[in-house]
């Protein structure tokens, strides 16, 4: 089932060939979606009861360096990178002046001169765009997007296979070391995208192919297994995070996807600062979580009504393997309480659904 | 794809299901293991219900998976006699075992030499290359 697309390939992409991955286009990256021997729900259980590893590769990198980084950056996104020290990671926003979100990303702050960024692979060019045209003299915003690859190690188990790996291990959930393995410069940050304890690893992109090798060997006595796209959307759907072009957009506001907790709303400054005040007093609509109890998978479009008036429509929708149930992410009209219970209309048929307050299955991210 | 079979006792259509000939005019209808492998783990099947009457092309259930969803269409005119209540509790049965337990539904055909016109394995097959 390996199909030939046009997309970039990750540096990994040769591993992924020789499995037999079923490849498909994703953010103009041509990705491996499951592993045979896996599919999504086995590659889904790997990471909630063992260890999983995923390329993602496709990940954009950039750097914002010079005088003044830091503040520079701090003035454009929205979280308040002040509330992080150097060593650690943010998750933030890049909205436009409208308050529409064209990317969410993660920023490491390395020193107040250096800030690393983890975009979206599809929104990379436009983030480092904005950015560099706002930049101030003798601060270089740069793409860096095939410099580094991205390997994901994720799972109860992660620890032990970066132990085996001499990698660092244990660091506080969103903080980063910048380590060596073999000689090689490998950032090591404590974050995922799963809601499992688990780590992104940054090596340099020719340096991805032997580290990747490296951690299919080690995770063999934890019956890990390579995890392919397909289980990394079911994983952070389980978790209620957000994906960008479906929960998250330049229509989808932060305020709208009750992402509120990632904007610095004391900063003097941001981009989208004012609009997302005054969204703020009276969204529109608000994302909330789904949980069918009827019999059928919602899926991104679907209409949601509530006694035979729409409310609203899925953003993200898919089967969680963990609860074997229909869950989904919808932006709903702000009268809509949790514990209600809707129609969602999947093809034709109303299938019944609580709303709930994501994630839907428990968060490990934190444990020490 | 070597690892998919088809086996040469059934009978196949475009739309990747198989027919299997049992006694008199009824037959059984399932999806072929290339349909189980592209659509990936199947967590959910709808099937027409017991007695209703089909026409070939009719859009008669659903099949859906962690990924995506596809219809399940009447692949010849009939009155459905039975359906797999398996799949309920254990839809990955299609997954497993396409052609045996993963069997979704049988139809008594109103006309037996409409068999004729579905393809062989060789045909089937020839199709998927």
């Amino acid at each position: 089932m390996t199909t030939a697309t046009s997309g970039k390939t990750s540096p990994l992409h040769d591993r992924h060939v020789a499995l037999g991955a079923k490849m498909a286009d994703f953010g103009g990256w041509d990705m491996p979606i499951e592993y045979p021997g896996g599919g999504v729900v086995a590659e889904h259980t790997a990471v909630r009861e063992r260890v999983g590893i995923f390329d993602v590769s496709h990940l954009g990198k950039a750097s914002v360096v010079g005088p003044g980084a830091a503040d520079f950056v701090n003035a454009c996104l929205t979280n308040d990178l002040r509330r992080i020290a150097p060593g650690s990671a943010q998750y933030t926003l890049c909205c436009d002046e409208s308050g529409g979100v064209v990317d969410d990303l993660i920023a490491y702050l390395k020193a107040d001169d250096d800030v690393f960024l983890i975009p979206n692979a599809a929104n990379t060019a436009e983030v480092v765009r904005r950015l560099r045209a706002a930049a101030p003299e003798g601060v270089a915003v740069t793409n860096l997007h095939d410099d580094y690859g991205v390997i994901a190690v994720q799972g109860p188990k992660s620890d032990e296979v970066l132990d085996a790996l001499g990698l660092p291990t244990a660091h506080d959930y969103m903080s980063f070391v910048e380590a060596d393995w073999q000689g090689r410069p490998v950032i090591v940050c404590r974050t995922g995208y799963t809601g499992e304890r688990g780590y992104e690893l940054v090596p340099r992109w020719d340096d991805a192919p032997a580290l990747w090798d490296a951690l299919v060997e080690a995770m063999r006595p934890f019956d890990g297994m390579p995890c392919g796209l397909g289980a990394r959307d079911t994983l952070r759907t389980e978790m209620g995070y957000p994906l960008h072009g479906q929960d998250l957009s330049l229509d989808i506001s932060p305020v709208q996807a009750r992402a509120g907790w990632a904007v610095g709303w004391k900063k003097d400054t941001f981009w989208g600062k004012a609009a997302l005040e005054a969204e703020k007093a009276a969204p529109r609509r608000l994302t909330r979580g789904l949980l069918v109890t009827g019999r059928g998978i919602p899926r991104a479009h679907c209409a949601v009504t509530r006694d035979g008036q729409q409310i609203g429509e899925v953003t993200s929708g898919t089967f969680s393997p963990t609860l074997r149930q229909g869950i989904a992410l919808a932006l709903l009209t702000p009268d809509v309480a949790d514990g209600d219970t809707v129609l969602i209309d999947v093809r034709g048929r109303g299938v019944e659904a609580t709303v709930v307050k994501p994630p839907f299955v428990q968060v490990q991210v934190r444990e020490s | 794809m070597s690892d998919l079979d088809y086996p040469a006792d059934l009978r196949y259509t475009s739309d990747h299901e198989w027919v299997r000939v049992g006694e008199g005019d009824v037959v059984r209808i399932g999806i072929t293991a290339f349909a189980q492998d592209a659509l990936g783990d199947v967590v959910y099947v709808s099937l027409p219900a017991v007695g209703d009457t089909v026409a070939p092309g009719d859009a008669c259930g659903e099949v859906e998976s962690t990924k995506s969803v596809s219809d399940v269409y009447a692949p010849l005119a009939g009155e459905v006699t039975a359906t797999n209540a398996a799949l309920d509790a254990s839809p990955e049965l299609i997954n497993t075992d396409p052609y045996g337990e993963g069997w979704m539904f049988e139809v008594r055909l109103a006309d037996t030499s409409a068999l004729d016109g579905l393809l062989d394995a060789e045909a089937y097959k020839a199709g998927l290359s």
